[in-house]
């Protein structure tokens, strides 16, 4: 079953931040990375941009598609990144979204819609079976 | 250069479908995701659960976790789904967020920062077809 993992929280925070702190601090990320990768439930994981990066297309018909830059919302606390995970249960997802190591904000788990009752083929080959750790 | 389309949704717009549209529309998901996989853009793609089912973790500053069920904010307007694509450029990223078939709501596109500055490689998968690129 797989799971997303949103990383949701405010902006910034890292002006005062020497290249070593910064260093130290991906290391962090690095080691929880290995480690999904380790238990082979490490499908995909991102961090972004910040949020002024964004554009906003309008969903449609093709007449509606309309661009508009920055995010959706202007919301104080922003998507930031996210895992993409394929656990057993909702528990064991929530035991890998307690160890994210992030520094301030919220971790959001929703499980991903199972659309091949409907008759969905996932196109993908390769990358539709969890990466494993060397 | 890889971005993120995230599909943001008004849950409350419940969509009645007749077993034919709803076969028409995971048809056209179904086409737009070939296209993406065969032009080697494709590196992932999900649609979520309603944000009814989401469990949120919160993280305090003192480093406890609190866990509560429901989503991070009760907005009318929810993440529905999401897409990681590799492209050229903005330009390229924008022009698959306008193909996305989502028939209400918004796509955001946001590129994926590049850490590798700091020695940070992601361990994501490339794309399901990169050799086409």
């Amino acid at each position: 079953m797989r799971f997303m993992l949103t990383l949701i929280g405010p902006e910034g925070g890292y002006e005062d931040v020497t290249p070593d702190q910064m260093k130290a601090e991906m290391v962090n990320w690095e080691k929880f990375g290995a480690e999904t990768m380790d238990a082979g439930v490490f499908l995909a994981g991102e961090g972004l941009q910040p949020a002024e990066t964004a554009k906003t297309v309008r969903g449609g018909r093709d007449e509606e598609r309309v661009v508009t830059d920055g995010p959706f919302a202007e919301t104080k606390e922003q998507l930031g990144g996210f895992y993409l995970l394929e656990c057993k249960d909702l528990d064991e997802a929530l035991e890998w979204a307690k160890r994210v190591p992030i520094r301030d904000g919220a971790v959001e788990v929703r499980p991903v819609m199972d659309y091949e009752a409907m008759g969905y083929e996932d196109p993908r080959d390769a990358g539709a079976t969890p990466a494993q750790g060397s | 250069m890889k971005y993120l389309l995230t599909f943001v949704v008004d849950e409350r717009f419940a969509w009645e479908a007749t077993p034919e549209e709803a076969r028409e529309t995971i048809e056209r998901w179904s086409e737009f995701d070939r296209e993406a996989v065969e032009a080697g853009v494709m590196i992932a793609t999900e649609a979520l659960e309603d944000s009814s089912s989401a469990t949120t973790i919160a993280i305090e500053a003192s480093g406890d976790r609190a866990v509560t069920d429901g989503p991070f904010a009760e907005s009318k307007e929810q993440l529905g789904g999401f897409c990681l694509l590799e492209c050229e450029n903005l330009d390229e990223a924008l022009e698959w967020a306008k193909k996305v078939p989502l028939r209400a709501g918004h796509i955001e596109v946001r590129p994926v920062r590049d850490l590798s500055e700091l020695g940070y490689v992601s361990p994501t998968p490339a794309p399901a077809k990169a050799a086409a690129r």
